[in-house]
């Protein structure tokens, strides 16, 4: 039986990645800080399944320990300060987190089992502000805020590691990939959320934003910039890329992402048109939403993955927000329940 | 009068600048790390005793890993200028201490400029990051300027490449007064020993005054772009001076092999080497046939960068400068300085005294 690592479990993609894996067979060991595993987390439903390994991948102890432990065929590191707009306010710590826990967990691969095979998951947002329409695993680098940057250490580090030393480290470029379950904080899912209460008639969201206000507030759900445009995916897809990219012969990075551009506001008309509203009837503009410096049009050129992998995303963008939507309304419905 | 604080002061760069700017007028502060040994060797001559009035030049300790004692310095000294000089420097040792390197290199740019924010200081204070031609590594192009991709090839160009990129972030995102010198090679007699000039300068004078045997290198074909500090540092001054921030490559735009530097300073002290071999068999001797360099295959570094030459155009155009001092000057002076102190431990030894062999 396969053994696999993964840092960043309690998250959307790393709980999609565990069951994944469990699915095929693998036994699935988790690296997670004691404060998010024991509270609802994404991969809460699969406690019996996994084993977890209590520790911070800030931590290099906790990190080697967890490595030496886990003794993993294949490691995914997808733990992540994963809000770029909030690394102007954390920079520090984010690059602790995306960058040094990389570095460490590298070391410690070398170190103490260096036939495992290391998954780093990289990011779009290291395009920042690209001088080439499409971004493939040859675009130069433009990081423009310290995620980015850190991103950008960690999967340069990578490279180090894996020519110096031979590691099998592999790296996925992965752009914006959304679910069910990303957190309340992510742009779709805030979306997804303002629409489940404009279908359910609710004014002022039981959850709140960032900045401690209710998500919608007298029926409105506040946003940045409008026209900032993105390449979303779906989260359980990209899982299935990391897998992919990790069982290659050689370790090399892949871009993975849909290849079309949709703009914030266009995902605000699918959304509410789902249920049938009118999306301007419901958001409105907040400048203090819009990042220091604002990621450029990034859009993936996912050619070496579908041609390599043969990877190509399962379901729409349509579909996506749906599913996104109604999730949302079930949830609302159940938190709500006998107040509607 | 304007005031300015570098970090790295006891480095090669930070004692030029220190007495570059006095001579300027200004008053400077330096930070200097708490270490076991004395570091102050290359500021010495420029100490103030703590009991004169008016001190120009005044020392603090703290450490880039230490945000709480940047963030005190700052608040105290209100500088003008920051030049954030200080790293953990040396490439080879990167490979193995990576994240004291990431610690000092990268989160140490943060901090500063997280310093700088937080204090409100982003009107007040400008900001000169030390970057480092090792961004280049694997080159894209030839010669590389500002607009060449980086392609960083060791845990110490990777930090850099953090720190070079969070220094443009927070230009823009806050209007900071910040840019990066990308400073190709650059050398003086002031160099740490174990950089690889300043090992060879060191030893072959201690070799021709029977001091030491051999030299041991690693990769004799790797080319450098190597200026002299003194000239560089001018330049981190003048980066600081213009209407609006922005990076600046720092380079001669000639290249040398780390062998034409080994002939270049031997042909100082009148010494041919004549070399025989290729790869780790390759030997240099002497006119009397001793073998005075070889390769340890030790000093390999697990990926190499092997050339690097730069393209300062961008400099001249728009600082109006250019490098004065040559490469045979910086090489002939290199061998002087290495020659005076290995005389002076000559002196010494033979009236009896101990002299210490250092090795990295």
């Amino acid at each position: 039986m396969k053994r696999a690592l993964i840092t960043g479990i309690t998250g959307q993609d790393g709980s999609y990645l565990a069951e994944f894996l469990l699915d095929k067979g693998y036994q699935v060991f988790g690296l997670a800080r004691q404060e998010s595993w024991y509270q609802p987390n994404c991969a809460s439903h699969l406690a019996e399944k996994v084993e977890i390994l209590i520790g911070d991948v800030a931590e290099g102890v906790d990190v080697a320990r967890a490595v030496q432990a886990a003794r993993a065929d294949e490691i995914y590191n997808l733990a992540s300060q994963s809000r770029p707009g909030e690394s102007w306010s954390r920079a520090a710590e984010t690059l602790m987190v995306n960058g040094f826990a990389a570095l460490r967990l590298f070391e410690a691969v070398r170190h103490h089992c260096p036939g495992s095979r290391v998954y780093q998951a990289s990011s779009s947002e290291m395009f920042g502000q690209p001088t080439v329409e499409r971004q493939n695993e040859e675009t130069t680098f433009h990081p423009i805020n310290p995620y980015a940057a850190a991103k950008v250490y960690a999967h340069q580090m990578a490279q180090i590691y894996r020519r110096s030393y031979g590691l099998h480290i592999c790296c996925g470029i992965l752009f914006n990939h959304e679910s069910e379950r990303r957190s309340l904080h992510f742009l779709t899912q805030k979306v997804a959320y303002g629409t489940a209460c404009a279908a359910l008639g609710i004014r002022n969201s039981p959850d709140r934003n960032e900045r401690g206000r209710p998500i919608v507030q007298d029926g409105k759900l506040a946003l940045g910039n409008v026209q900032i445009a993105r390449d979303w995916g779906y989260a359980p897809d990209f899982v299935r890329a990391m897998w992919l990219i990790i069982q290659q012969h050689e370790p090399t990075d892949f871009v993975i992402g849909t290849g079309i551009l949709r703009t914030l506001r266009f995902l605000c008309e699918i959304a509410y048109q789902s249920v049938g509203r009118d999306w301007k009837d419901h958001v409105v503009s907040d400048p203090q939403l819009v990042r220091p410096l604002e990621t450029g049009k990034i859009l993936a050129d996912p050619s070496k993955a579908i041609q390599v992998l043969g990877w190509k995303p399962s379901i729409s963008f349509e579909e996506m927000i749906d599913r996104m939507v109604k999730a949302q309304i079930q949830r609302l419905q159940r938190v709500h329940r006998g107040k509607l | 009068m304007k005031t300015a604080l570098i970090t790295g002061i006891t480095g090669q760069d930070g004692s030029y600048l220190a007495e570059f700017l006095l001579g300027k007028g200004y008053e400077v502060h330096g930070i200097k790390r708490r270490t076991s040994l004395f570091n102050t060797d290359r500021v010495d001559h420029l100490y103030q005793d703590p009991h004169v009035a008016n001190r120009q030049f005044i020392l603090h300790h703290g450490d880039l890993t230490d945000s709480s004692s940047l963030v005190r310095i700052i608040q105290q000294v209100q500088p003008n200028e920051i030049y954030n000089l200080a790293a953990q420097s040396h490439v080879a040792v990167s490979f193995e201490e990576p994240e004291y390197t990431a610690n000092s290199d990268a989160l140490g740019a943060l901090r500063l400029l997280e310093a700088i924010r937080i204090l409100g200081l982003e009107k007040r204070t400008r900001f000169y990051q030390a970057s480092t031609s090792e961004l280049y590594g694997l080159v894209q192009e030839t010669p590389q300027k500002e607009t060449t991709p980086f392609y960083p090839r060791s845990p110490y160009a990777v930090a850099k490449l953090y720190a070079y990129w969070i220094t443009v972030n927070y230009r823009e995102a806050y209007g900071i007064y910040a840019c990066n010198g990308i400073m190709f090679n650059h050398e003086s007699p002031l160099r740490g020993e174990t950089f690889v000039t300043r090992k060879i300068t060191r030893a072959l004078a201690r070799i021709k005054l029977g001091l030491q045997d051999c030299l041991y290198l690693g990769n004799l074909d790797a080319k450098r772009d190597w200026g002299h500090a003194k000239d560089y540092v001018e330049m981190q001054w003048l980066m600081l001076q213009q209407d609006r921030p922005e990076d600046f490559v720092i380079a001669t735009g000639v290249q040398y092999s780390v062998r034409e530097f080994v002939n270049a300073a031997a042909r100082e002290m009148g010494l041919e080497i004549r070399w025989t071999g290729k790869g780790i068999e390759e030997k240099g001797y002497d006119a009397s046939g001793n073998c005075i360099v070889a390769i340890d295959p030790r000093y390999f570094r697990p990926s190499e960068v092997e050339t690097l030459l730069g393209d300062a155009s961008k400099a001249k155009e728009k600082l109006g400068w250019t490098p004065r001092i040559s490469f045979g000057e910086l090489v002939a002076e290199m061998m002087r300085e290495d020659l005076k102190a290995a005389e002076r431990d000559d002196v010494v030894r033979r009236h009896g005294f101990r002299t210490y062999r250092y090795h990295e």
